[in-house]
């Protein structure tokens, strides 16, 4: 750039300043209310969509889908599709190294490469359209990488194909031409009658790039959702959360309340002797980190199984951690329980109680730790509505609606079901084994067999049978 | 009374001088897209304060940094507004640096007299970003342990020197607590170090040049 051209661009400036405004007040006052707006904003999406709760890392937890802060999925996505190309596909630092080294350099020389002196959008078509395509598609690149995954092998590489049409052969497709044009044809972007042919190309691949976008955003719509892990935070669901798991995992052996001393009831472990995990001998001398190892580890030597999934087992750190705080906060007279809310609320005369809210969390606390894949249990499994209807050996007999003579409702109440073909014989004994339902668990279970076992709150309210006042 | 200690100061200080080098300046006609840089700025100086109080209660080991987040949500009185605002800022200010560089780009104020202004500025968006990459791992959940393992595999793919990249971003083959410790003293000192020097710079251009006038077909 020469010094007249120099000049004038700072005398042009001049004449602009001459006809422009003050910093202060009248761009500062513009910056304020940008900034205040920013403000408000973050303010409002603390307050009312707030941080997502995590689980807490576990490296042993290698099935975790990897997801990087979203302004990064763009890239990921790149990798993905640049890994399906034959032979340079492999060649991975080609798409981690050398491509985003590229544009960052692009950019940084900007000012370098780009010499012409000449601002006006008329004047910098190439810069625009490029630059506009590049921008283009690390939205869509985005967009593509927040979609659900495809539920088959078939869905996943129809998608990918797409995608990479979309997303990566469109786009690279744009920017070659728009490159060889500026190479070869300057003339093209130069302000003329002609200039339209790299806007026209550029605009006809970007609306093809968005079009297949929107496409594949339809066909991800019927995708099955992922699945949302409920997260506890505050102390009482931890505990809570805590609770249903040792419910779950270790109330067959350590029972309801921690107390057992000598095992019962389950096998290859028969007539073990334990320390009752409740007792002070065990909550004071054993540290969380402590507690920690030997719910992860397990006791081999005594038969106890590990359950941390570094070792095998099917509990994450977080969950590890939330029975430890059920334990501290339920046994160990160092802490203070906080209020910790019904299992279920409280039934109404004449109301019906319905699966998804009072059945599942009994079902959850009392039945699931045996009653799942993996136990013995006659195949009755109890981990959702169906599979409690409509698993097991006696499943035309556990739950009948309207019966009172329900399996379920005996064993329940104490009748074991004894075997027909041998009748002094338990075929089902007294449920749950050890120990027996509250009055209010066992009045909700009855209530629910009896009024047709309703899935949801709906349901259930529309059974609802006000009682009648006493004359 | 008022006029007399502000004599006695301007004496001292000469703010008559500062308001008429700093803020008396005359500028082209202004532009709403004009704002973004200043509220880059302001996105920048309420990261630093929100990121002061959460170090208070923030503990950058694997043991205690789940739950010393944890508390600052539940436990202290408005953590999980400080938080929150630091959570959703850090989004805001990639996002709002980067349409700033955007529409530098496309009034082409990268030009003449102001290419270094650019240069600096891309300085500003690395280091942005860097902040983001950093930070994401400290409340290390699983999300941010499984992003910051393959956010570090991928730098680790650069020929020849990866492999010494890889280690020198984990501390070791692995994540482990001196990969937090690094995060955590890169997020809080090194990269807002560079960043409020590089931030010096690029307004002391600005400044010197002025900003830059919306083009039009004279341009
Ligand atoms: C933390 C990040 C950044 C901060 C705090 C910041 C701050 C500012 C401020 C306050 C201005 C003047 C007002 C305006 O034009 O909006 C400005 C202008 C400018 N910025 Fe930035 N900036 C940042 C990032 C960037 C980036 C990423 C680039 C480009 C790669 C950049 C390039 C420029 C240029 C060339 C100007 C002069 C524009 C003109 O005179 O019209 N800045 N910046």
């Amino acid at each position: 750039m020469n010094d007249e051209i120099k000049k004038k661009i700072n005398e042009r400036y001049e004449r602009e300043l001459n006809r422009g405004e003050r910093f202060w007040p009248d761009s500062i006052f513009k910056d304020l209310i940008v900034s205040l707006g920013i403000f408000a904003i973050l303010v409002l999406l603390a307050t009312f969509v707030g941080v997502a709760p995590e689980p807490k890392a576990d490296p042993a937890d290698t099935s975790y889908l990897p997801r990087p802060e979203w302004y990064f999925l763009f890239l990921f996505k790149f990798l993905a599709l640049y890994g399906q190309i034959p032979v340079i596909g492999k060649i991975e630092w080609l798409a981690t190294v050398l491509i985003p080294g590229l544009g960052i350099g692009l950019l940084t020389l900007l000012p370098l490469l780009d010499k012409s002196p000449y601002r006006h959008y008329s004047r910098r078509i190439f810069a625009l359209t490029f630059m506009g395509t590049v921008i283009l598609d690390i939205v869509l690149l985005t967009v593509m990488a927040s979609l659900p995954v495809p539920p088959d092998a078939a869905e996943l590489a129809a998608s990918t194909t797409l995608q990479a049409i979309g997303g990566l052969w469109i786009p690279a497709a744009i920017l070659t031409i728009l490159v060889l044009f500026y190479a070869f044809k300057r003339d093209i972007y130069r302000e003329s009658t002609r200039r339209s042919l790299p806007i026209f190309i550029t605009v006809a691949g970007s609306l093809a790039m968005v079009a297949m976008t929107i496409y594949i955003s339809a066909r991800a719509a019927s995708y099955p959702k992922p699945e949302e892990v409920e997260v506890a935070t505050t102390l009482v669901d931890q505990i809570v959360a805590g609770q249903d798991l040792y419910s779950v995992h270790c109330v067959e052996c350590h029972g309801d309340d921690g107390s057992v001393d000598v095992i019962e009831g389950v096998e290859g472990l028969e007539g073990e002797e334990i320390t009752p995990i409740n007792s002070t001998d065990v909550l004071y001398t054993i540290t969380d980190s402590a507690m920690y190892e030997v719910i992860a580890y397990g006791r081999p030597n005594a038969g106890m199984v590990p359950f941390g999934k570094a070792y095998g087992g099917e509990l994450s750190r977080s969950e590890i951690d939330n029975i430890i705080l059920f334990m501290r906060y339920t046994w160990d007279d160092r802490f203070e329980a906080p209020e910790i809310p019904a299992l279920f609320p409280p039934l109404a005369d004449g109301e019906v109680p319905s699966y998804e809210v009072h059945i599942a969390p009994i079902v959850k606390r009392y039945c699931i730790s045996c009653h799942r894949a993996g136990k013995e249990n006659n195949d009755y499994l109890m981990t959702t509505y169906e599979e409690i209807l409509t698993t097991g050996e006696n499943k035309d007999k556990n739950i009948v609606a309207g019966d009172p003579n329900s399996y379920l409702l005996q064993v329940i109440q104490g009748t074991p079901i004894m075997d027909p073909e041998k009748p002094d014989e338990e075929m089902i004994g007294v449920m749950p084994p050890k120990g027996h339902l509250k009055p209010d668990a066992l009045d909700a279970l009855i209530r629910w067999i009896m009024n047709g076992m309703p899935e949801t709150a709906e349901d259930a309210a529309k059974l609802f049978v006000a009682p009648t006042p006493v004359q | 009374m008022w006029k007399k200690i502000f004599d006695w100061l301007d004496e001292r200080l000469g703010l008559n001088d500062i308001y008429k080098n700093l803020l008396d300046r005359p500028e082209p006609r202004g532009n709403w897209w004009n704002t973004l840089g200043s509220a880059s700025l302001f996105l920048f100086v309420l990261q630093g304060l929100t990121g002061i109080f959460l170090t208070v209660y923030y503990t950058p080991s694997p043991d205690h940094a789940y739950d010393s987040i944890q508390y600052i949500m539940e436990g202290v009185a408005f953590g999980w507004l400080i938080r929150g605002i630091h959570h959703w800022g850090a989004s805001l200010m990639v996002i709002v640096v980067f349409i700033h560089m955007l529409r530098v780009f496309v009034t082409a104020s990268y030009k003449y007299p102001r290419e270094l202004t650019w240069l600096i500025g891309v300085g500003l968006l690395l280091a942005t970003i860097g902040m983001g990459f950093t930070g994401y791992l400290l409340p290390w959940n699983q999300r941010a342990y499984w992003a910051t393992t393959v956010g570090t595999q991928i730098a680790g793919s650069v020929p020849f020197i990866g492999e010494f990249i890889l280690k020198a971003l984990r501390g070791g083959p692995d994540l482990s607590a001196l990969t937090l410790q690094r995060f955590f003293s890169g997020h809080i000192w090194m990269i807002p170090a560079i960043l409020a020097a590089l931030i010096g710079v690029h307004l002391f251009l600005i400044i010197k040049h002025g900003e830059s006038h919306f083009p039009t077909r004279e341009d």
